[in-house]
């Protein structure tokens, strides 16, 4: 019996946390490749590559986190417990990924600030050598 | 109950581990193009010797960490003990991932750093 329910939490668990990271990832991703290409000053092949990149490390970053909390070690008698675990599992988790989203956004941010700013300078006091070697 | 386990295991790290790789090549292909000035010979000859590298690192790390395997005996210690597995090579992968990003940033910022050293020299 305890040991059906601790799988039945797996069970719920799992599908929940890979919709979660799949939905942000893919949210997330989708927008950011304007960022991207303002960060690269519009050379689109390496902005889409790193776009991609960047993805993929948050996939295996967030799954892997994911996966490494999901052991339940407590003994689960009752329907009860399972779901007080599960919402405190799920919950945590959805905090976590809250994080990482602020992270991420804040990042690009910064990129396409300093990016703009290089510009700038260059526009400013170099100007015969812009757009040169 | 162990064999199956490590099957499982065995199967599903090694499909992420390749299809990151593959991935990381294709994309990682601009990068040092662009580090090497458009040389395309030796862009092809690094980003092979990378993928080989990468591949050898963690599909060997893979396989030795069947060695500190706990014995299993219910589906459900074989569910928890696979994915806390996985899980740990995942994120190992990820933190590898971006420290190789980030040396590529630092390099390729030390590249441009040299590189405007060079023109204002010129200039």
């Amino acid at each position: 019996m305890n040991t059906s329910l601790t799988f039945v939490a797996y069970t719920i668990y799992l599908p929940i946390v890979i919709f979660l990271t799949w939905y942000v990832a893919h949210i997330l991703f989708k927008n950011s490749k304007i960022f991207m290409q303002d960060i690269f000053n519009g050379k689109t092949d390496i902005a889409f590559s790193t776009n991609k990149l960047f993805e993929t490390g948050f996939y295996l970053l967030n799954l892997g986190f994911a996966l490494i909390i999901m052991e339940i070690t407590r003994n689960i008698t009752d329907s009860q417990t399972m779901l007080e675990i599960l919402s405190t599992k799920i919950g945590g988790f959805s905090i976590y990924l809250g994080i990482m989203l602020f992270f991420n956004l804040y990042l690009f941010f910064r990129g396409r600030r300093i990016s703009k700013q290089k510009a700038r300078t260059i526009d400013t006091y170099t100007p015969a050598s812009y757009g040169g070697k | 109950m162990n064999t199956l386990s490590y099957i499982i295991y065995l199967l599903l790290t090694w499909f992420i581990t390749v299809h990151v790789g593959l991935i990381f090549y294709r994309n990682g292909k601009g990068y040092i193009l662009n580090l090497l000035h458009g040389e395309e010979k030796l862009t092809l000859f690094i980003n092979r010797t990378l993928l080989t590298g990468y591949y050898l690192l963690n599909l060997g790390y893979v396989t030795i960490t069947i060695r500190f395997w706990k014995p299993v005996h219910t589906w459900t210690e074989v569910v928890s003990s696979i994915c806390t597995m996985t899980g740990k090579i995942m994120c190992i992968l990820a933190i590898i991932h971006f420290c190789n990003m980030a040396i590529l940033l630092f390099i390729s910022h030390r590249h441009e750093n040299t590189n405007t050293n060079n023109k204002n020299i010129i200039l």
